[in-house]
């Protein structure tokens, strides 16, 4: 081990050891624990900073690579690269076991690895005891480093407490805090596993923060905030609140309370905040989280407790697991004891429907990438009938390519410190990835450009089979040529015909059908590790970049450009106000989609202003949830964006704003209208 | 009468009442108030409104339309509103928002319907608004519809100028939770001379609603230079109804514009603007006067 560097560590070092995927990667991490660079920021009241060049995630891309070759090898490289469909590895959406970690601490863990070793009997698991145990001891080592350096730096507090948790679990809040820094420090970058949540933090830290004294209780909560907020993470560190017990009795606390407080206080940028809502939560909650949101801090996303667990009841989890579900990520959930994969495989819908249109060929680069047909398509339901067959096409190559790297998980990735916390990975005796050691090894598959799909779907009836403005191969010359030639055409149907995210009928239940359609094809598919595929209907930023390699569509879209956001209405396209757009969404069954759908809702700050706005917001949240909402996202803009709104109106089309007795488009003001409105929301 | 005319249904609205309502514009109004935002409201008739500067020259309006009220002279679309019969098939075909029809009729039965798919997100305090124009001039039909709303449990408000026979207020008051009634002006010259009507009707009627306690908030519309000296004896004027009914004073603004051009309406819009402070004075005149005032958000 003395030949590994850390700065400069070759990854072809990893093929000298000889050693299985486990054993390797415990020698990197028992290496890193004791070599690593570590910083304490002189303002900070927690520990800290490590530098460990990121050289897990090297060791897992290099081991990984090679199975993109076998997807290249199995006849998916096409569909791959035109973003048809992908499917991978996931180790990027995990959480600990919370609860557990706080009540046996760092080191008791360690002892608990240590006892499990002592009694067993079989060779295998005995092994795997000996082996995560080296790095647990070490994780010790790299505690008592931090002390030093903690005490060095004259950090008495934070050096003290470091002491006790070498020793015992944490006894007071700042200790529990600590330990949960320490621990997300261990899992991210030494075990190279994605920590995405900090668990329900209220509920975590409750026992600690009922018996601390008020004052500083608070205090502790934002400078703990500003802290996570200074860890390396991607894409934002997130934690919840709320939810409910077996019983169904809510869980909030004055911790809950506090946390809002504290998130309002604290600033952070790089925090996300589930609130996990049950009928029973105190209207309190909602009115601070909405006034935080006002105020600018928006990374709250709700998520409908009753929704999600019944989600994760259908998919086959037991009822005390679902109920104690957790939120990684962005939205996705699982129940306690999953091994969390939101992120394997994704879809293009809007692309099934290019395919079905176009022979199975990607219509911008002419490669066959689904399923050949004749073209012709009598009805409307023998179009659909062919898009949902591609649909079923891609979502067996996106498992297809998923399955090929999770049967492989024992060759890429083990988990030694986050495989500890797992009381079913120390039941069982084995990694939680090498060994699918975990209650629920569950897989999943999101699908992107909802919105562009049904109105796209929408569009062709209309114009092709009820209206007959153009026949289905004048359409195919038009989607073809990019729309160059038919821009009223194409501007009729962007503006015109009805869109998904207005409560319009007749595309609600193209939207309701395409779900009901995935979700027979993913949720219950048997993966490579024991478990099911489950469907999420989000898509974050890859809209873009499916987007990009999506040739036009019906819905007036053009080449390339971005596809619907999440489970919502095409951009701009909703024009019936928030209420209209949740009743669209809240016609999909989202109990069909554990992996989430989820909604993004914007007003102009003037829209929803004052105590009624705050009334409104509440309102229609609780209206969304009772139709059967999944999770929403919230975003209230301010002056600034009006501003820029105004200089790019492209990229604001669907920015509400407050006239006078009504809220209007931004983008339908005239420039005129749009400056003094600018300008009056200045003056405030 | 079974059948209403309405110019507009607005979503999720915080300004016309409690909670999150849904506002129904409906058309037609007796008084021609010189700052009125709500133009399209002001005849009872459907009509077109076309916004020429969001038109793209497709022609596609010229070919639909049967009474050659658009026409191309010159390489430019025109409109001809004399010739308009206001059948909305050029509302539909255009490809752009250059025309909007206002004015679409509906049965008691298809509006509620429409206003229903809102309802599980009132929560205790939202509801409907019907607003315009003046909605209690289409009388028959707003009482069917908020008799309707009020079975199903939905909570109605009435935005009201007030000019209407007293006998409109009491078929409508048991089905109303709330009466959002404007105050223009005491002054009856002044009332006259701004909108158009003389104000004893509606001092009138606000008197009756107060006797028979139904619930109000009072409305003042304040435009600068116009009937700001009004604010005292409005003032006065609330001060002698019952105890208690507040008062929210509105700022006039002047964004319905081009909604006048588009209209083709002679455009009546004060050119002043009315400030924040203005407001803000004339809220703190009412308040030292022991009138409770609300703010509008």
């Amino acid at each position: 081990m003395d030949t590994l560097q850390l700065k400069g560590y070759a990854l072809t070092k990893i093929d000298f050891i000889g050693k299985d995927v486990l054993s390797s990667d415990c020698d990197i991490i028992v290496f890193l624990l004791d070599n690593c660079e570590i910083t304490i920021d002189e303002n900070s009241v927690f520990f800290g900073t490590v530098n460990t060049a990121d050289i897990m995630q090297s060791v897992i891309l290099a081991r990984a690579r090679k199975f993109f070759d076998k997807i290249n090898e199995a006849g998916f490289k096409d569909g791959f690269d035109s973003l048809a469909y992908t499917g991978m590895a996931d180790f990027s959406h995990t959480t600990t076991q919370w609860k557990d970690l706080l009540s046996l601490g760092i080191v008791g863990v360690r002892d608990r690895i240590a006892e499990y070793e002592q009694n067993a009997t079989d060779p295998a698991k005995r092994r795997f005891y000996s082996e995560i145990l080296r790095v647990w001891n070490a994780s010790l080592r790299f505690l008592r480093r931090a002390e030093d350096i903690a005490a060095n730096a004259g950090k008495n507090k934070m050096s003290n407490s470091l002491k006790h948790l070498v020793k015992r679990r944490p006894l007071t809040l700042y200790e529990a805090m600590q330990t949960i820094i320490v621990y997300y420090n261990l899992q991210m970058f030494f075990d190279g596993t994605f920590l995405r949540t900090l668990g329900r933090i209220d509920s975590l830290l409750y026992p600690f923060y009922k018996d601390e004294d008020k004052e500083v209780a608070d205090s502790l909560l934002v400078s703990f905030l500003r802290e996570v907020d200074k860890l390396k993470a991607i894409a934002n560190i997130p934690f919840s609140i709320g939810g409910t017990d077996e019983a169904g009795l809510s869980l909030t606390n004055d911790l809950s309370i506090g946390l809002i407080d504290a998130y309002g206080k604290a600033g952070t940028h790089n925090t996300k905040f589930h609130i996990l809502y049950s009928e029973n939560m105190p209207d309190i909650i909602l009115k601070k989280a909405f006034s935080e949101i006002r105020a600018g801090n928006n990374s709250i996303v709700f998520m409908n407790d009753s929704v999600i667990i019944r989600a994760l009841l259908k998919i086959g989890e037991k009822y005390s697991d679902a109920v104690d579900y957790h939120v990684v990520g962005c939205y996705e959930c699982g129940g306690n004891g999953e091994l969390t994969c939101s992120c394997n495989g994704r879809i293009n819908i809007p692309k099934a429907l290019e395919v079905a249109l176009g022979g199975g060929k990607d219509a911008l680069t002419g490669k066959q990438i689904g399923l050949k047909n004749d073209g012709i398509f009598p009805t409307f339901e023998d179009l659909y009938t062919e898009f949902k067959r591609q649909l079923k096409c891609f979502v067996d190559c996106a498992a297809k390519c998923t399955d090929i790297f999770e049967k492989e998980y024992r060759n890429i990735h083990s988990a030694p410190i986050l495989s500890a916390t797992y009381q079913s990975a120390m039941d069982k005796g084995g990694d939680l990835y090498c060994d699918y050691t975990a209650v629920y090894n569950n897989s999943s598959i999101n699908a992107v450009g909802l919105g562009t799909a049904v109105d796209s779907l929408v569009a062709i009836k209309k114009a092709v089979y009820d209206d007959k403005v153009l026949s289905l191969d004048e359409l195919r010359r038009v989607l073809s040529e990019n729309w160059v030639n038919d821009e009223v055409l194409r501007l009729t149907i962007k503006n015109k015909y009805p869109k998904w995210g207005n409560g319009i009928a007749e595309a609600d239940k193209i939207g309701k059908r395409i779900v009901d359609d995935l979700s027979e094809m993913i949720n219950g598919r048997k993966n490579e590790k024991g478990g099911v595929y489950r469907l999420g209907m989000f898509s974050i930023d890859w809209r873009w970049y499916l987007g990009e390699k999506t040739a036009a569509s019906a819905d007036g879209r053009k080449n390339g450009d971005t596809l619907s956001q999440n489970s919502g209405a095409t951009f701009g396209a909703e024009k019936n106000s928030a209420t209209a757009h949740f009743r669209s969404v809240a016609s999909i069954d989202a109990e069909k989609t554990p992996n989430a759908t989820i909604v993004d809702i914007d007003f102009h700050s003037s829209a929803v202003e004052g105590k009624n706005g705050l009334d409104a917001l509440i309102s229609s949240l609780k209206g969304y949830f009772k139709s059967g909402g999944f999770a929403v996202h919230y975003n209230v803009l301010n002056t600034e964006m009006l501003k820029k709104a105004y200089l790019s109106p492209e990229k604001y089309p669907d920015l509400q704003v407050r006239l006078c007795g009504w809220n209007v488009l931004f983008s339908s003001l005239t420039k005129r209208e749009q400056e003094e409105f600018i300008m009056r929301s200045k003056k405030g | 009468m079974n059948k209403g005319i309405v110019s507009g249904i607005k979503r999720m609205e915080i300004h016309d009442g409690d909670g999150l309502r849904t506002t129904v514009f409906l058309k037609g109004c007796p008084l021609k108030c010189i700052w009125c935002h709500n133009p399209e409201s002001i005849s009872y008739e459907p009509e077109i409104g076309r916004f020429e500067e969001k038109c793209i020259s497709c022609g596609s309006c010229v070919r639909t339309c049967d009474t050659n009220a658009f026409f191309i002279k010159d390489g430019i679309v025109l409109f001809d509103k004399g010739k308009c019969t206001a059948c909305m098939q050029c509302e539909k075909i255009c490809p752009v928002f250059a025309i909007v029809g206002y004015g679409k009729e509906y049965s008691v039965d298809s509006l509620v319907e429409e206003l229903l798919t809102d309802k599980p997100f009132f929560g205790d305090k939202g509801g409907i608004t019907f607003s315009g124009g003046e909605c209690l001039t289409q009388t028959d039909f707003v009482v069917k519809c908020a008799k309707r709303l009020k079975e199903k449990g939905v909570g109605v408000y009435i935005d009201t100028c007030g000019y209407v026979k007293r006998d409109v207020f009491e078929k409508i008051m048991p089905y109303v939770d709330k009466f959002l009634y404007d105050l223009k002006a005491i002054d009856g010259d002044l009332h006259k001379r701004l909108t158009g009507r003389d104000n004893a009707a509606i001092l009138d009627n606000m008197k009756f609603l107060s006797d028979k306690k139904c619930a109000i908030e009072i409305r003042f519309p304040l435009v600068k230079g116009y009937n700001d000296g009004e604010t005292e004896k409005i003032g006065e004027f609330i001060k002698r109804l019952n105890i208690g009914i507040p008062v929210k004073v509105l700022r006039y603004h002047d964004f319905a514009r081009s909604r006048y051009n588009a209209l083709q309406r002679r455009d009546t819009l004060p050119e002043g603007q009315t400030t924040a402070k203005d407001v803000v004075d004339a809220e703190e005149i009412l308040r030292n006067m022991g009138i409770i005032v609300i703010k509008d958000n």
